[in-house]
């Protein structure tokens, strides 16, 4: 086995950015705003004669204000219950009609839609997107309605899934400070006591064609974009924005325990660390830094987490480590865990042992053959992630809506060869302190303590 | 098994947080989006009259039929009789290679789990590596390995660079898993703790309770009637011994379609197909799964202290390749399939806000498949909702579906046809299915052909053919309380529709 490994590193080495070069070229990605302050960005891919549009509004869950949690995610609803020229669920008729796939997604960060089609009908998508930006109808009657399916949504997404519900809580703890602490479906006392108008007035607010990002990748070209783009978007006035603050949190909080009772079968461990993203931390290197010891950790089958504590010593049946780098705001490097029942082991033992990795980390470098694995995955994500134009235009997108550029996807592969072996340590050692943590122990109902 | 959670992943990774309009909050859901949005109410035609559309773009589209990217298949077989469909695509610098065994739970014979246990060991141990060693190489050349094992097939699938030396080394490696696995004592064990684990976790899920009742209801002692993953009861005996019988038979070439596409040529394709064959086992292809038997219509229940009631009706479809398949396609399409705009989506959350989604679809299988319609409401509104979908499917079945509903089904299932082969993935999933089904070539043109042709009657006499509105089986799972009538339907204002042009 090291005799492969050892010849994948060299050949890394070699060849680093050979791919990459083959990867990009072909890929010519434009941007331009229109005069109304919409930003556009369309990335050519020719394989297939299909493209995808997205919109993503600069508005979200952590903009919400207590007492008005779910605003983001109930308008996204309403956006297709009509406007000027299409009436109450028209436009999806149309878009079904026309073979297209269609979503849309809220988060904390953003709003976004979009439309799959074949590319001789992009501006169906366009013409109908715009019109719900220039004139949402909002009526009454349909928010009624649809306020049920939303409460429904939240039952059978949260309520009803004990993990979801244990997460929720959770969040509220790690985020003393910032609106990250909303669940995005909102609380349901606030779902029951939303009214229209406050869609109205949050659509109002925020949906203007200078908050906006239109995301296109498939086979089009830019000046086919820009016509149709300038068609049916342009027209649309710009508006005077609110001030949108980043969502800033405190460093240190100190530290905070959480016991949750759901009904479930399992205990399960939640950690989280307060730290910032690559939108509140000056030095990239840092954030990078965080990235890669997620990935070391549970960056494929072979990392520490699965490695050891899955297989090795059996502690979890399952572990995993995740960063959001790209966020508005400060974020969290979280870690999740549940023990190994079958052979007796605890949360207190398994919260242990993740302290003894972190603390790992803060002590050793990373070897060189581990951080090569973790390079040769990026290099051949980059080229994968072409496959899907979808994924390109949500990648982009989200970077653009989080206040980063969509730039960043291109030279991830330098961003991350920047970072050394005392920058993983510095990072660990920064972070990953008690007064940053947060935990949960989930358990069982019956349960007392573990 | 293999969760390949990597760093690449960490971009498009953050929409774990994002919440689908349609499809939730959940932070694990990685469930397919059904669509995003609702639609309206369908009671005028739709492409008629005089009334100009009030979107320009539509006015403008013209009638032309739709490109879509080009499929060569091109089609053989190896040495050791494994069929192979391949489609060169050379625009990436990366290939996708499927291998599909019928190697499903439905040839677990008495054992649940047998299937799904060998597939999951198979990346745990090969000579000279542990499954640590066999990860990192995979990792360590950027390659993707993953695999699955559902009630027909069993998957084992690489993704990986095209450039030679990278080709060549994950192709050694995954021939090495695939064809010699060892099956690790010890790695047998840690994986049943894991499907263990499991089962516990099930028991938080109402909707995956009911959809084990539901497939027990309607299989009986078919071997589609037990979980591909096996039972409490069921996984701990299971031996090594078994794994590498079920593995010496099941895995062999001539069980296997192999599916292939990207940065290859032919040559190179062949010697691929020709290398992993040539690591399998040697065998012929396991026996047909037998027809199963029609269950008795029925209700059951299962006690769930949630907020919502899940609600699944299902009974016996069609097998795969089925002479009715297009027809039934197509009536399900506007019943209840692909999301909004469905009559069941239509009146059960567009007029009544019972629920966050409904759909209900053909799963078209070796043996016939279930028709299955799910939904999930509050608890006080089970009853109500279920009658409402019983009568929804009563009257679509007696009047079947209207000339309107019908044509815009069709222009539906064509415009989206360039969709279903525009990525290297999509295309690596329709050759895996044709050559696991045995489909002809040209199956994918043949049947958007055919569903073009079809007429009102031919769909409401095949509806009628193969669905019986008092022959379903009904599973509920969900608490027991006291039952309210159903809010009244909103009727909306009907729409002048948008003229969407005749092709």
């Amino acid at each position: 086995m090291h005799l492969t490994l050892r010849r994948a590193a060299a050949l890394l080495l070699g060849a680093l950015y050979l791919p990459l070069v083959a990867a990009t070229d072909s890929q010519p990605t434009h941007e331009f705003f229109l005069d109304n302050g919409l930003k556009v960005i369309v990335r050519e891919d020719h394989r297939a004669p299909v493209v995808v549009s997205q919109l993503w509004y600069k508005v979200g869950s952590s903009y919400e204000t207590p007492g008005q949690t779910g605003l983001s995610h109930a308008l996204e609803h309403m956006m297709f219950k009509g406007s000027r020229k299409l009436g109450p669920g028209e436009a999806s008729r149309i878009l079904r009609e026309l073979g297209a796939e269609e979503n849309a997604f809220t988060s904390d960060d953003y709003t976004a839609y979009y439309q799959v089609l074949a590319r001789d009908r992009l501006a169906v998508a366009f013409e109908l997107e715009a019109d719900r930006l220039a004139s949402l109808k909002l009526p009454v009657e349909e928010f009624t309605r649809e306020i049920e399916v939303i409460k429904e949504e939240r039952r059978l997404r949260t309520d009803d899934k004990p993990n979801a519900l244990a997460f929720e809580r959770f969040k509220t703890v790690t985020y003393p400070a910032s609106g990250y602490r909303n669940p995005t479906i909102g609380w349901m006392a606030d779902l029951e006591r939303m009214q229209a108008d406050e869609l109205r007035a949050w659509y109002e607010q925020w949906y203007a064609p200078n908050n906006a990002t239109l995301v296109v990748v498939g086979d089009v070209t830019q000046d086919e974009v820009r016509s149709l783009a300038e068609r049916y978007f342009g027209p649309i006035a710009k508006r005077p924005l609110p001030s949108a603050k980043a969502p800033l949190e405190l460093d240190e909080p100190g530290e905070r325990r959480l016991q949750l009772h759901v009904n479930t079968q399992l205990p399960s461990l939640l950690m989280a660390f307060n730290v910032p993203s690559l939108s509140t931390k000056a030095d990239a290197h840092q954030i990078h830094a965080l990235r890669l010891i997620a990935a070391l950790l549970d960056g494929g089958y072979s990392a520490r987490l699965p490695e050891r504590l899955e297989r090795g010593e059996e502690l979890v049946t399952s572990a995993s480590a995740w960063y959001n780098a790209y966020a508005r705001g400060d974020s969290l490097f979280m870690l999740s865990a549940v023990p190994n029942v079958q052979k007796g082991r605890s949360l207190a033992d398994v919260e242990s042992r993740l302290w003894a990795e972190l603390d790992l980390l803060k002590q050793h470098a990373p070897s060189r053959e581990e951080l090569e694995r973790v390079r040769a995955q990026v290099i051949a994500g980059l080229v994968y992630e072409r496959d899907s134009i979808t994924q390109q235009a949500t990648t982009i997108g989200q970077l653009e809506t989080v206040g980063l550029s969509w730039r960043l996807m291109d030279d991830e592969l330098a961003a991350l060869e920047a970072v050394t072996p005392e920058d993983i340590q510095q990072a660990a050692r920064t972070y990953f302190t008690p007064t940053r943590l947060s935990v949960a122990h989930v358990l069982p109902e019956e349960s007392a303590d573990e | 098994m293999n969760d390949s959670r990597t760093l690449r992943r960490s971009l498009p990774g953050l929409l774990l947080a994002a919440c689908l309009a349609l499809t939730g909050c959940d932070q694990d859901a990685p469930v397919p989006p059904p669509q995003a949005a609702p639609a309206t109410t369908e009671t005028r035609p739709a492409a008629t009259g005089g009334d100009a559309p009030r979107l320009e773009s539509l006015a403008s589209l013209d009638e032309q039929p739709l490109a879509r990217r080009k499929l060569d298949i091109q089609t053989w077989q190896t040495a050791e009789g494994a069929k192979v469909l391949f489609v060169e695509a050379h625009e990436l610098p990366m290939f996708d290679l499927r291998l599909t065994f019928a190697a499903g739970s439905s040839q677990d014979a008495g054992t649940p789990g047998l299937a799904l246990l060998t597939n999951a060991m198979l990346n745990e141990g090969v000579a000279g590596k542990d499954v640590t060693a066999i990860a990192q190489g995979f990792e360590g050349l950027g390659a993707d390995f993953s695999n699955g094992s559902y009630r027909d097939m069993a998957v084992a699938s690489l993704r990986s660079l095209s450039a030679a030396d990278k080709r060549t080394a994950a192709l050694e490696l995954f021939s090495e898993v695939v064809g010699r696995p060892t099956f690790p004592e010890d790695s047998l064990q840690r994986i049943k703790n894991q499907l263990l684990a499991g089962f516990e976790f099930q028991k938080q899920n109402p909707g995956k309770l009911a959809s084990l009742e539901l497939f027990e209801q309607l299989y009986g002692a078919h071997p589609y009637a037990h979980s591909s993953e096996g039972t409490a009861e069921s996984v701990p005996g299971i031996s090594v011994q078994q794994l590498r019988e079920f593995h010496a038979r099941a895995y062999a070439a001539g069980n296997l379609v192999i599916a292939l596409v990207g940065d290859l040529d032919r040559a190179q394709a062949e010697a691929v197909a020709a290398q992993v064959s040539a690591a399998l086992p040697q065998g012929p292809a396991l026996p047909a799964t037998p027809a199963p038997e029609a269950p008795p219509a029925g209700k059951h229940h299962i006690e769930y202290p949630s907020n919502q009631t899940h609600l699944l009706l299902a009974q016996l479809g069609i097998p795969r390749g089925h002479p009715d398949y297009a027809a039934l396609y197509l009536g399900n399409q506007i019943l209840g399939g692909g999301g909004f705009g469905t009559r069941l989506m239509e009146e059960v959350r567009e007029k009544r806000g019972l629920t966050y989604g409904i759909y209900s679809g053909f799963s078209p299988m070796r043996a016939a498949g279930p028709f299955m319609i799910s939904m999930q409401t509050r608890a006080e509104l089970t009853d109500g909702s279920l009658q409402l979908v019983q009568q929804l499917v009563r009257d679509y079945l007696a009047e079947g579906p209207t000339e309107a509903e019908l044509e815009r089904s069709k222009r539906e299932i064509a415009g989206s046809f360039p969709l279903s082969t525009a990525s290297n993935a999509n295309i690596v999933g329709q050759l895996g299915s044709i050559g696991f089904y045995d489909l002809p070539l040209t199956y994918l043109e043949d049947f958007m052909g055919e569903i073009q042709t079809l007429t009102v009657e031919q769909v409401k006499a095949a509806m009628n053919k193969h669905l019986q509105s008092d022959g379903f089986v009904i599973v509920t799972a969900g608490p027991s309380v006291e039952q309210q009538p159903l809010p009244p339907p909103t009727e909306r204002p009907v729409e002048q529709p948008s003229a969407v042009p005749e092709h």
